[in-house]
């Protein structure tokens, strides 16, 4: 592969993007460190980070048409993955069936990677159309190749990621044309159905006990029992308090998250850990990281040699931005409890590499945005 | 590509979800800016709060101590298995009752109470759930930490009696306050929780505030499942004060002694100093073993044993000394002549009454047990005749009595130092009751107050005390047990969070002793009649000693009608009694129930408590003797 590599390459490598993805990982080491000092989650994502710079390298420097060109191959062996995980060969883990164990891979999370092929298939399909206004058709055949993805998510059942999944598709829709007015329309309807909905799933119980709980949670923090499905946020909102302008300075003896008071704080409420660690001044740093890394994303999409080059970016920013803003706003009480990882923060192999496989896409596109 | 070519306003779409990611951002921001800046100290101090946590460290209490340092109850280091309430938040309790009790061997239904009892209080709130265990349950603890983290050994100084049963009634015994008693605004007050340890009965509850020390804490940071990960700050308890009584360890062991021995092992026996109400010994039977109560309450074995004291027909729980009433018999003659005495009924010159072996109350004829003629106050004193205090009652009249029932206070507690004393009901008590239900008090009745039965019904306490003042011509003292609470210095810095001050050593409160007025040779007759009972051929001949004068009298109380009185229905036997007859150092007085003759079978007992008194007295007998007037 490296020798291969033209002197091009390396002088149009987008080396800012990269660093940048690379030290927000690093950041997130240190906090995964802050949470839990005496595991090893720490060490082992200096492991993943490892493997998926490794991954992102490879990506970057090879040719996305070529990887768009095989993404039905790339898809169809997503199907397949994310149906093994329901079979015997998927492993339980607190009710869901949500990870893969593979002889000599090891155990990951399908789901994670399978936005991928997702994405390059949607890309495909919809960087292939005419130019023009979305038909009806293009959206369902759209809807179609997003549809074999997330109901066997759902089946696993992992709400909480397929919810992941939905900006990609809105990007696509959005960024091929899609009507303005559908797209008001569709906000409109989003703000009517979502609460007639709530109102509906309380009474029918399709809407779990403790799905009600943690939203309430989020409405009126000070009515639900603090010990019931409201501690998780509100033992993260004391956290991010806690930090205050600058953070505990070091004093991980008495942290939140030593002390078994925040929940899964190296996963889901690692940015509570940041919070605690770092203060206001870490935590508005890190967003400016993220903003500047998106930016030089979106700057990527801009330059794009072709239109599937953009769409993959786009729909990768997408569902990153949400991501984030899913994580954090749970971190912050503001949004209920949702298993989302915090985009290369959060401990976890399945999670960091995928998301450096994806902004190797955007390098892999920025990189050939001269050809032709 | 130049997607801002594009018919679609691509161009503007991009930069519509840049923006849109940036207003996102910004969102999350100003929230954090909220939480952190604004909020920060708030989340800070809740933080704070759920992390430490204060456990209190339970104070020793004090130690009680007889009249010569022997020491009567201690506290010794146990350890308990106690219950967290806080892991128990999202646990079905009544999962926990057969683990519980199978893994403690403590019974099903304490367990469940304690559960229910845990669970109504704050969420760090802790709970004894058993009390001084093994090795076996430390370990079936430890090794089930995991499973029931709730569950720790904790050690705290737990109360001891190493003389179990004995002194039982006198010292009383520690337990957890109950809730009825938690109700009590009062208590409230005083910052008494659920669990803490105070006197119940006794020394231990008349004393329990001097007793208690001041609990201390550690200041400790928890986990989320409370399990302590290290201490902030320790600050230790200060201790009770140390109580030293008045009892002698010797004389108290005498008169339990004989007590065990005595026919019907029921009865009460009291030692005192007439000088000043110093009590040497308080005896009642049968008694109870006050560790049963301490730590048996949670053990199967413990509670039946409880309620078999409770159930006992004997009742042993009852201090009979000053809880008991008895009709005191011919020993309320001794107040009787006091009283008639003071009220001019008879004069030294003249106390003759006609025995006449007995008296006709309309067409009743009560008969006296001898024939005396007609006896002097001393004569009738020592030989106990009661035809002759039949028409002294009479003569004195009912209101008479009732003055000298004042006149001896015993128409109320005596004061002692002990909680629950009963009061002595006499004809003062009953005189409205019959006056409302027969309209007039009947001469019968006067005649039979007149030898202490039927309306008087007294305390040993307050008999004792009656008699002791009778020795020391007319100063009455309050009995009690207190000599001296040890001083107990102060401790931290003062002004500190860790500062107690000091407790300084008091000692009983002696009121000036209340006087009964009497002249000189009024009271020569009535000491001569009682010198006379052990040491003139009286009723209590028997247990004269050589070179120790004992002055005193018999007492044969009627239970039940004559004919009936045998077996449990036999009259108790009474003694009371002080010596040397002259000038008193030790008053003693024995009841025992139901076992006939106060002659035979009570002033043997006083005998055995004066023979035990001289045994420890500085130079034996000499110096005591006393030479008997005439």
């Amino acid at each position: 592969m490296v020798a291969i590599l033209e002197k091009r390459d390396l002088r149009d490598f987008d080396w800012l993007t990269a660093l940048l993805a690379v030290a927000i990982a690093a950041f997130g080491v240190w906090q995964i460190h802050n949470a839990l000092p005496t595991e090893s989650y720490w060490s082992k994502q200096i492991y993943g980070i490892g493997i998926a710079v490794v991954a992102f390298l490879v990506v970057s420097f090879t040719d996305y048409r070529r990887l768009i060109d095989s993404a039905p191959v790339f898809y169809v062996i997503g199907l397949v993955m994310l149906f093994l995980v329901l079979t015997p060969l998927g492993v339980q883990v607190n009710g869901q069936k949500a990870w893969l164990k593979l002889p000599l891979v090891g155990q990951f999370q399908p789901s994670e990677f399978v936005k991928i092929p997702t994405v390059l298939m949607l890309a495909k399909y919809f960087g292939a159309r005419k130019p023009g206004t979305l038909s009806l058709k293009e959206m369902i055949i759209g809807g179609a190749i997003f549809a074999g993805p997330i109901l066997l998510i759902m089946l696993e059942p992992d709400a909480g990621q397929a919810i992941t999944y939905f900006p990609i598709l809105a990007a696509m829709f959005f960024l091929s044309g899609i009507r303005v007015r559908y797209v008001v329309l569709a906000v409109v309807a989003a703000a009517i159905l979502v609460p007639a909905a709530w109102t509906v799933g309380v009474k029918t119980g399709k809407i779990k006990r403790y799905q009600e709980e943690r939203i309430l949670a989020i409405i009126e923090p000070d009515k639900v029992d603090p010990r019931g499905y409201g501690y998780h946020t509100i033992q993260s909102t004391i956290t991010v308090g806690k930090g205050g302008l600058s953070g505990i300075k070091g004093e991980t003896e008495t942290s939140q998250s030593v002390l078994k008071f925040l929940p899964e704080p190296h996963t889901d409420f690692i940015f509570a850990v940041t919070a605690e660690n770092t203060g206001f001044i870490g935590c508005v740093s890190l967003l400016l990281a993220y903003a500047l890394l998106l930016s030089r994303m979106i700057a990527g999409a801009r330059e794009a040699s072709d239109r599937a080059g953009m769409l993959v970016i786009m729909s990768i920013v997408c569902a990153m931005v949400f991501q984030i803003f899913m994580n954090i706003g749970m971190a912050l009480g503001v949004l209920p409890v949702i298993g989302v990882p915090l985009p290369l923060m959060s401990a976890g192999l399945s999670a960091i590499l995928s998301t450096f496989v994806a902004i190797g896409f955007v390098i892999s596109v920025k990189l050939r945005r001269f050809v032709n | 590509m130049k997607i801002g070519d594009h018919v679609q306003n691509l161009g503007l779409r991009v930069v519509t979800i840049q923006a849109l990611a940036f207003i996102l951002l910004t969102l999350l921001g100003i929230r954090l800016y909220y939480l952190q800046i604004v909020k920060g100290e708030y989340y800070s101090e809740r933080a704070e709060n759920q992390r430490v946590r204060l456990i209190p460290i339970p104070a020793p209490r004090g130690a009680i101590f007889d009249r010569n340092g022997t020491l009567l109850v201690d506290s010794r280091p146990t350890y308990n298995v106690v219950l967290s309430n806080e892991p128990l938040k999202s646990v079905n309790v009544n999962d926990r009752v057969d683990d519980y009790s199978r893994g403690l061997k403590i019974d099903r239904q304490f367990v469940v109470e304690r559960l229910n009892l845990i669970k109504k209080q704050n969420d760090f709130e802790t709970m004894v759930l058993k009390e001084n265990v093994g090795i076996d349950d430390i370990s079936w603890v430890e090794s089930h930490l995991l499973e029931f983290p709730e569950l720790r050994v904790e050690l705290q100084p737990q109360r001891f009696y190493p003389l179990g049963t004995s002194l039982a009634h006198v010292l009383g015994y520690v337990g957890e306050i109950s809730p009825k008693q938690l109700e009590d605004p009062e208590v409230k007050e005083k910052g008494f929780r659920p669990g803490d340890i105070v006197g119940k009965g006794g020394l231990e509850q008349y004393y329990d505030e001097y007793l208690r020390g001041k609990p201390g804490y550690r200041k400790v940071l928890v986990d989320s499942r409370g399990r302590v990960q290290s201490e902030l700050e320790v600050v230790p308890p200060q201790s009770g004060q140390d109580l030293v009584t008045t009892i002698d360890y010797d004389l108290q062991m005498e008169a339990e002694h004989q007590l065990a021995i005595s026919s019907t092992k029921r009865g009460v026996v009291i030692s005192m100093d007439p000088n000043n109400g110093e009590l040497f010994a308080m005896a009642s039977a049968p008694s109870f073993d006050p560790n049963v109560f301490v730590n048996g309450s949670s053990t199967h074995e413990g509670r039946k044993q409880i309620a078999a004291y409770w159930q006992d027909e004997k009742r042993p729980l009852y201090n009979r000394a000053i809880q008991g009433r008895y009709p005191p018999g011919s020993t309320w003659k001794i107040p009787m002549s006091v009283g008639a005495l003071q009220e001019g009924s008879i004069t030294v010159a003249h106390s003759n009454m006609l025995c006449g072996g007995g008296i006709t109350i309309g067409n009743k004829f009560t008969r006296c047990m001898g024939s005396h003629g007609s006896p002097t106050l001393d004569y009738a004193i020592t030989k106990s005749c009661d035809s002759y205090y039949y028409h002294l009652g009479l003569k004195m009249s009912i209101e008479g009595i009732i003055k000298m029932v004042e006149e001896f206070e015993l128409d109320k507690r005596t004061g002692i130092d002990l909680p629950n004393e009963k009061i002595s009901q006499t004809p003062k008590t009953w005189m409205p009751y019959f006056l409302k239900k027969d309209g007039r008090w009947a001469d019968i009745k006067t005649v039979y107050a007149s030898v202490g039965q039927d309306t008087v019904q007294v305390t040993p306490i307050s008999m004792l005390r009656a008699i002791a003042s009778v020795g020391m011509r007319g100063k009455q003292y309050i009995p009690h047990f207190l000599k001296e609470f040890k001083a107990i210095g102060a401790s931290g810095e003062e002004g500190g969070p860790n500062y107690f001050p000091g407790r300084a050593s008091f000692g009983f409160q002696h009121a000036e002793p209340r006087l009964i007025e009497l002249a000189p040779n009024q009271w020569d007759l009535v000491l001569k009649g009682m010198w006379g009972v052990v040491n003139g051929g009286g009723t209590a001949g028997s247990i004269r000693m050589t070179g120790w004068d004992i002055a005193g009298k018999t007492g044969t109380a009627q239970v039940a009608s004559l004919g009936k009185d045998t077996g449990k229905n036999k009259d108790h036997a009474w003694f009371d009694s002080f010596a040397p007859a002259y000038k008193p150092e030790i008053a003693v007085l024995v009841l025992i129930e139901n076992s006939g003759f106060g002659g035979s079978n009570a002033a043997p007992v006083a005998k055995a408590m004066y023979q035990a008194y001289i045994a420890k007295r500085p130079g034996g007998l000499a110096g005591g003797q006393e030479v008997a007037a005439k």
